[in-house]
C-alpha cells in the first residue's frame, strides 16, 4: 500500500516538473523549485512574481567597466526613489530586492565603498520592484541586475560567454552606461574605447530593426562627477571634448541617448590604516544627478 | 545693500596713526605700503599682536573718523575694534555698539571639556575619542552670508597679500567668479546674485575662508570649538561627558536642519530654520552648508581630483542641503575637502578667542553675556 501511494506521488512529482517555468530573463525552462535558471544563473524568483501579476516587468541594465560605480549607483537611486515622496517611486517586491540599496548605503554610512560584484551571475543582486510615475496610470513591474563590470566585458569581448548577460542585453528595454568622469578627465582613453567597445556591440544585436538599439534609450552617464565639476555644467560638451569617439558613435547610431552627470560622494580620500592596505574612502554622502538619467529613461520607453 | 571700496577707505585711514593701517590687515595706506613688502604672515600676525603697537592715550575715533567705526561696523569687523590696543581709543557710545554687535552676531561658548571622536568621526569611529580642554571662545551665531562677504570682496580683501597665506599667493589669481573677478566661484561681476544676500556665501576654498576670517579680525575654528559649540558638553562628577549628537537632542530632526529630503534642495538663508538653534544660540550648524574649519583631515588627498586634489585635506562639519545620511549630519561627523576646492555646498563661519577681545575686564559684560547663555538651556529643558 506504501509502496504504491509512493509512486502516485513520484508521478505527480514528475508532472509537476514537466510543467516548466521559462526564466524571466533568458526564457528557457526551469523546474518549478530551482533557485536560479539553469541556463543563465539568474534567479527564478523573478519568473514567479512576474507570473503572478501576469505582467512582462520593464528591464533596464547599468553598465560600464568594473570600478566606475555601477553599484553605488543602482544602490543611491533605488534608494532615493523609495525614500522620496513625489515624482517616481520605487516599492521593492521581495526583500531580495532591497539587498542591493541596503548593502550600499550601509558601507556608504560606514565610509566605505561597497565591496566589489563579484563576476558569478547567481551571486549579483537583482532589483524587482514596482515603479509608480505621473507618466504610468499603473505602477510598472521593473526589474534591474547589478552586473559584474568585468563579467560585462568578457561577454563583449567573447559574445555568449555570460548568457545572462546576452540574454539581458537582449530583452531590456534601456541602458544606463556609466562612464568614470574622473578618467576621462585625467586623460586616459581607456574609457572611451570601453564605452565605444559596448556600444558596438550592442549596435551589432538583434535583427529587427525596430527593436534594435539604436531606438533604444540610451543614457549615458558620467560618474564621479563631483570630482570633476565641470561634467556637471554642460554633459554633451564634456562628452565632445574628453571623448570623441564616443561622442561620435552616439551621435550616429544611436536615435535616443542623451549624456548626463552623476556624483554620490561628495568627495573622496585615501585612507592608511596601520596594517592595512590604502584605502579609498568617500567623504561624505550627497547625490547628485542620480535620478535624472533614470527619469528620462522612463520617459522614453516604448509604448 | 550698501557696499563700501578700498580707495574711499584709504582716505579715511590715511587720517589714522601708522599703526592702524597694520591691524586693518592693510587696508589703511600706510598699513597697505608696508604690507605689500613684509613677509605676509608674519604682517598678520605683528598686526593682531597686542604688544606690537604702541597705544596712544587719547581716543582717536571721533569727529571725522567716526565714518570709519561705523564701516567697520556695517562691514561685521566689530572683532578688530575691540582688540585691546584698540578698544580704548573707541567713545563710549561707540564702544557700547561695538559689544552689541558682538554679543548679536557671535556666542560666548564658555570653557571647558569636549570629546572629539577620530578619524570621521562617525559611528565606527566612537569607541576612539579623545577628551580637550578649550579656554572660552566666541562662536559666529550665524555662517557668513553673501552681503557679509560682499564687503571683504569690495573692500579689495582678494588684493591685501598679508591676509592671504605666502603658499596661496601663485593661486590666487584662479579664485574668480563666473565672469573672471575676484570673488566666490558662483557671482558674477564681483557681486552675488541678487536676492541671495542672506544665503550662505559658497564656492570659497579654505584660504578664502581664512583670509576673510583675518580680515575681520578672527579666525576659522578649530574641530573640537565647532563640535563644543553644537553638542554643548555638560560635564557631571563621576559620568562620562555628556554631550548631544545634535545641537537640539539626541534624536534627528529633519525639520530642525536644511538636508536633503528637508528642504528644498539649495542653500536658504541664513536665518531659516531657526529650530535648530544650540543650546548656545548657535544657528544652523546642522544642514545648509558644511563648515570649514582650521584642522586637517589626516587621509591622503584623491589623486582622481587632479592638481587641485594634491592640496591638503581641510575639515569641515555640519552637513549641507544636499547631505543625504542622518549619520554625517551630526556634531560628530567630520568631512573634508581639499583645501582649493570651491564648492557650492561649502561656506564657514567665524571664532575668536574670549582673551583676543576686551570685552571690558570680566565685569558686568561678561555676567551679562554668561546669563544670556544660559537662558536658552533653561528653556531648552522646558
Amino acid at each position: 500500500m506504501s509502496r504504491g501511494v509512493a509512486l502516485e506521488l513520484d508521478s505527480m512529482r514528475l508532472a509537476h516538473y514537466g510543467n516548466q517555468i521559462p526564466c524571466l530573463i533568458c526564457n528557457e525552462g526551469n523546474t518549478p523549485d530551482a533557485e536560479s535558471c539553469r541556463n543563465c544563473f539568474a534567479p527564478m524568483i523573478l519568473a514567479h512574481q512576474a507570473r503572478s501579476k501576469h505582467t512582462k516587468p520593464v528591464m533596464f541594465a547599468a553598465l560600464g567597466p568594473s570600478g566606475v560605480g555601477k553599484t553605488v549607483y543602482l544602490g543611491m537611486l533605488l534608494d532615493m526613489l523609495s525614500r522620496q515622496p513625489k515624482h517616481l517611486q520605487l516599492s521593492a517586491r521581495g526583500g531580495f530586492s532591497v539587498t542591493l540599496q541596503h548593502s550600499t548605503l550601509a558601507a556608504l554610512s560606514r565610509c566605505e565603498f561597497p565591496t566589489k560584484t563579484p563576476n558569478e551571475p547567481d551571486r549579483w543582486n537583482w532589483v524587482h520592484c514596482q515603479l509608480r510615475s505621473p507618466r504610468h496610470r499603473q505602477p510598472v513591474e521593473m526589474v534591474l541586475p547589478d552586473m559584474a563590470g568585468e563579467a560585462l566585458f568578457e561577454e563583449v569581448d567573447h559574445p555568449r560567454s555570460y548568457r545572462v548577460i546576452h540574454a539581458m542585453l537582449t530583452r531590456c528595454d534601456g541602458v544606463m552606461i556609466l562612464i568614470d568622469g574622473t578618467k576621462l578627465q585625467s586623460g586616459s582613453l581607456d574609457e572611451d574605447y570601453f564605452t565605444m567597445k559596448l556600444l558596438s556591440h550592442l549596435t551589432e544585436m538583434g535583427d529587427d530593426p525596430k527593436s534594435s538599439w539604436a531606438m533604444r534609450p540610451v543614457a549615458l552617464i558620467f560618474s564621479k562627477a563631483d570630482q570633476c565639476d565641470s561634467c556637471f555644467e554642460d554633459p554633451p560638451a564634456y562628452a565632445q571634448r574628453h571623448a570623441p569617439g564616443l561622442y561620435r558613435i552616439c551621435q550616429q547610431r544611436f536615435h535616443r541617448h542623451r549624456f548626463f552627470a552623476a556624483g554620490v560622494a561628495g568627495a573622496c580620500a585615501v585612507k592608511k590604516e596601520p596594517g592595512a592596505e590604502k584605502q579609498k574612502v568617500p567623504l561624505r554622502v550627497e547625490p547628485r544627478g542620480i535620478i535624472e538619467p533614470f527619469e528620462w529613461l522612463v520617459d522614453n520607453l516604448r509604448s | 545693500m550698501r557696499s563700501s571700496n578700498s580707495t574711499s577707505h584709504g582716505n579715511v585711514l590715511s587720517k589714522l596713526p601708522e599703526w592702524f593701517g597694520g591691524i586693518m590687515g592693510g587696508s589703511g595706506a600706510s598699513g597697505r605700503g608696508k604690507n605689500a613688502t613684509a613677509a605676509p604672515e608674519s604682517a598678520v600676525a605683528t598686526a593682531l599682536e597686542p604688544e606690537a603697537v604702541t597705544v596712544p592715550d587719547e581716543p582717536v575715533f571721533n569727529g571725522g573718523v567716526q565714518s570709519v567705526v561705523d564701516d567697520m561696523l556695517s562691514q561685521s569687523r566689530y572683532a578688530l575694534l575691540l582688540r585691546p590696543q584698540l578698544v580704548k581709543n573707541l567713545a563710549p557710545e561707540q564702544l557700547s555698539r561695538t559689544r552689541a554687535a558682538l554679543s548679536d552676531n557671535m556666542c560666548l561658548v564658555p570653557e571647558g571639556q569636549v570629546m572629539l571622536r577620530s578619524g570621521q568621526g562617525n559611528d565606527k569611529d566612537a569607541a576612539e575619542t579623545a577628551m580637550l580642554h578649550l579656554e572660552a571662545y566666541y562662536l559666529d551665531r550665524y555662517p557668513v552670508t553673501n552681503a557679509q562677504f560682499q564687503h571683504f570682496v569690495s573692500a579689495g580683501g582678494y588684493e591685501q597679500m598679508a591676509i592671504w597665506d605666502p603658499e596661496i599667493w601663485p593661486a590666487l589669481l584662479d579664485f574668480v567668479d563666473l565672469t573672471g573677478h575676484p570673488g566666490p566661484r558662483y557671482w558674477r561681476g564681483g557681486r552675488f546674485p541678487r536676492g541671495e544676500e542672506k544665503l550662505p556665501v559658497v564656492g570659497v576654498s579654505w584660504y578664502e575662508a581664512v583670509a576673510y576670517a583675518r580680515w575681520v579680525g578672527k579666525r576659522l575654528p578649530s574641530d573640537a570649538e565647532w563640535v563644543k559649540a553644537g553638542s554643548w558638553p555638560v560635564s557631571i562628577e563621576g559620568h562620562p561627558l555628556l554631550q548631544r549628537r545634535y545641537p537640539w537632542g539626541d534624536a534627528m530632526d529633519r525639520t530642525r536642519a536644511n538636508l536633503w529630503g528637508s528642504g528644498p534642495g539649495k542653500p536658504v538663508s541664513v536665518y531659516e530654520f531657526q529650530g535648530g538653534v544650540s543650546v548656545g544660540g548657535v544657528h544652523q550648524l546642522i544642514g545648509n552648508v558644511w563648515e570649514w574649519t582650521a584642522d586637517a583631515l589626516a587621509f591622503e588627498p584623491d589623486a582622481a581630483e587632479g592638481a587641485s586634489g594634491q592640496a591638503k585635506l581641510k575639515s569641515m562639519r555640519g552637513g549641507a542641503f544636499d547631505t543625504y545620511l542622518d549619520c554625517q549630519a551630526t556634531c560628530h561627523f567630520r568631512s573634508a575637502d581639499t583645501a582649493l576646492a570651491r564648492k557650492h555646498n561649502i561656506g564657514f563661519r567665524c571664532a575668536i578667542n574670549l582673551r583676543d577681545l576686551d570685552c571690558g575686564g570680566g565685569d558686568e559684560s561678561s555676567a551679562e553675556e554668561e546669563e544670556q547663555v544660559a537662558t536658552p538651556i533653561a528653556e531648552d529643558r522646558t
